[in-house]
């Protein structure tokens, strides 16, 4: 299969400061990939550079086999853009009717798409409103809908639920997981948990290098379970767990969250043993979790 | 090659006809459209009032043709009276020394404003650069001749008005002027298209447009005193044809046509090369 992203050794310098260095990563079609990393670590950058707004120093870039900003990616890359915002002289209908020209529709079929994708986003009823008409997290969703106008192969945003009340951030998680599959997305956000739900691959930055790559679920994260508890017990929880046959080792992460580490070759339902051991010590329990959280994997070790 | 060119030249043709129609609808149907087409009204109502009208009819009076004939005629400024209508003789003085500076003003906020706000990068996804200069630019021109062609029709009413009537004759220097006045501004907004691709504030991009062209001005001036052989240079500045054009009428102007149409190629490029290497 032939990767829809493919960078190599990709390096960017602002001056004296080196933003990317000797960047290399994939991504496959299908693939929803998250972005993660501190302010700073390169991650728009990384962005203007896939999309074409920004030249490399060093490195190559392609997307489906196309250099990044090619005409040939036109209308199959789209974007979310950080801080990118519309034309202030003309409503948003307008302005999405013109993106859909320029993707080649026709004005009948640009003014349909324009309805399709502002209700994706439920702006349907602010067609005729102004940029300055709307409020800060309208004009994120509109400027998402536009991502979504036409066919796009590949979707890039950047922070896309930053600013968004949390029904509608909930309205747009369900939307790129609904449409993944058919779509790929790279997806950049500082909210570990939304990416957690949505990504099959993490690629972490930090200070313009790639620190971790990790595929989604593995078989080495099945050996893992996260328990959270209901009561301030982590104690007595410890010690009742520490007879299961296969636990190798058992952490407390937070005041009632403990992360359990088995061997599935010894107990291949060590789940349901714990479950067994909490009722038979009256032990209660709030939440438990297969494998470890995203923010548990990228930075436990650090 | 060229078959595989095709489609990207249709591509960029099919750009730039929408963003140039997308230039028309700003000025007809959005609020800053609208204010710059007031404020065009306003600047040619004061010329035509306080100007044009007034000089007209001392320039149809033969005393005075014959005073001018004896002071300008061996300067070929005489050739004025031979318009048609002394309206349309003031209207083509005045717009050719005119227009090119308010063209500077109009015509800054090509680029600027959508790269300052970040609207580039929703464009440069859907289209090349290359058709975003050549789209704006030929939007400008669309909007400058709508601008030149209503100011022309009150030009033309008020000439019909004083003779009594409109004239084929008339009609026909209109066109020979309107024709004439976008080929003198082509290069200036091929210019503005440069600097406003480099800038991102339309202010500081027509500074920069007044201040090369004084310069450039200076120091071609500075370099022509020690070598007077290299005086032709100044005739390739942008806007030089018009002191040629004053005197000349009917389609005879368009022998000064080639050099702003290569003019304005060559800062074309160059606003494209500029958008293409600027970070968005």
């Amino acid at each position: 299969m032939k990767p829809i992203i493919q960078c190599r050794d990709l390096s960017k310098r602002f001056g004296s400061k080196t933003v990317l260095q000797q960047l290399s990563f994939e991504l496959e079609p299908g693939d929803v990939a998250a972005l993660i990393g501190p302010n700073g670590a390169g991650k728009t950058t990384l962005f203007s550079i896939l999309c074409g707004y920004l030249r490399p120093d060093s490195g190559s870039v392609s997307l489906f086999g196309h250099p990044a900003g090619s005409s040939a990616l036109f209308g199959k890359v789209a974007a979310l853009a950080q801080d990118a915002q519309f034309d202030p002289a003309f409503s948003i209908g307008e302005q999405l009717n013109f993106y859909g020209r320029l993707q080649g529709l026709s004005r009948k079929a640009a003014h349909e798409e324009t309805l399709r994708v502002l209700a994706l986003v439920d702006l349907a009823d602010q067609v005729q409103q102004k940029a300055a008409a709307l409020s800060h997290g309208m004009r994120k969703r509109a400027a998402i809908a536009q991502a979504f106008i036409g066919s796009p192969q590949l979707i890039l945003l950047d922070e896309p639920t930053a600013g968004l009340d949390p029904v509608n951030a909930l309205h747009i998680r369900q939307l790129i997981s609904h449409l993944s599959g058919d779509v790929s997305f790279m997806i950049s956000s500082h909210n570990i948990f939304e990416l957690e739900q949505l990504c099959n691959k993490v690629l972490y930055l930090e200070q313009g290098k790639l620190q971790a790559e990790a595929a989604g679920d593995t078989d080495k994260q099945q050996c893992y379970l996260t328990l959270q508890l209901e009561d301030d017990n982590a104690g007595a929880v410890t010690q009742a767990l520490r007879q299961l046959p296969g636990l190798t080792d058992i952490r407390l992460l937070q005041k009632k969250e403990l992360l359990l580490c088995y061997e599935p070759q010894q107990n291949a339902n060590f789940d349901l043993a714990l479950l067994q051991c909490l009722a038979a010590n009256g032990l209660r329990y709030r939440n438990l979790t297969k494998g470890q959280t995203l923010e548990q994997k990228l930075f436990s070790a650090r | 090659m060229a078959v595989s060119a095709m489609p990207h030249l249709k591509q960029t043709l099919q750009h730039c006809g929408l963003y140039a129609g997308f230039e028309l609808r700003r000025l007809w149907l959005t609020r800053r459209g609208l204010m710059t087409l007031a404020a065009t009204t306003v600047i040619w109502f004061f010329l035509l009032r306080y100007a044009i009208a007034p000089a007209a009819d001392v320039i149809a009076s033969d005393g005075f043709q014959q005073l001018f004939r004896d002071m300008f005629g061996s300067f070929g400024l005489n050739q004025l009276f031979a318009w048609p209508a002394p309206e349309l003789a003031i209207y083509w003085i005045l717009s050719l020394l005119l227009l090119p500076l308010l063209c500077l003003f109009f015509t800054a906020n090509q680029l600027c404003s959508d790269a300052e706000r970040g609207t580039l990068r929703l464009l440069a996804l859907r289209s090349s650069r290359l058709s975003i200069v050549l789209g704006r630019f030929a939007g400008q021109m669309l909007v400058q001749g709508c601008l030149i062609l209503l100011s022309l029709a009150a030009t033309l009413s008020l000439a019909a008005w004083r003779e009594g009537g409109l004239t084929l004759p008339m009609l026909h220097a209109a066109a020979v002027i309107a024709v004439n006045l976008l080929l003198v501004l082509l290069p200036f907004t091929a210019l503005m298209s440069c600097f406003s691709a480099m800038v991102r504030s339309s202010r500081l991009a027509v500074s920069l447009a007044i201040v090369s062209l004084g310069l450039m001005f200076a120091l071609l001036s500075w370099f022509i005193f020690y070598f007077p052989d290299f005086l032709f240079l100044l005739g390739y500045l942008p806007g030089t044809q018009v002191i040629q054009l004053l005197p000349l009428q009917g389609w005879q102007t368009l022998q000064h046509a080639l050099l702003p149409l290569l003019q304005t190629l060559v800062l074309l490029s160059a606003a494209s090369l500029l958008l293409t290497r600027k970070a968005l």
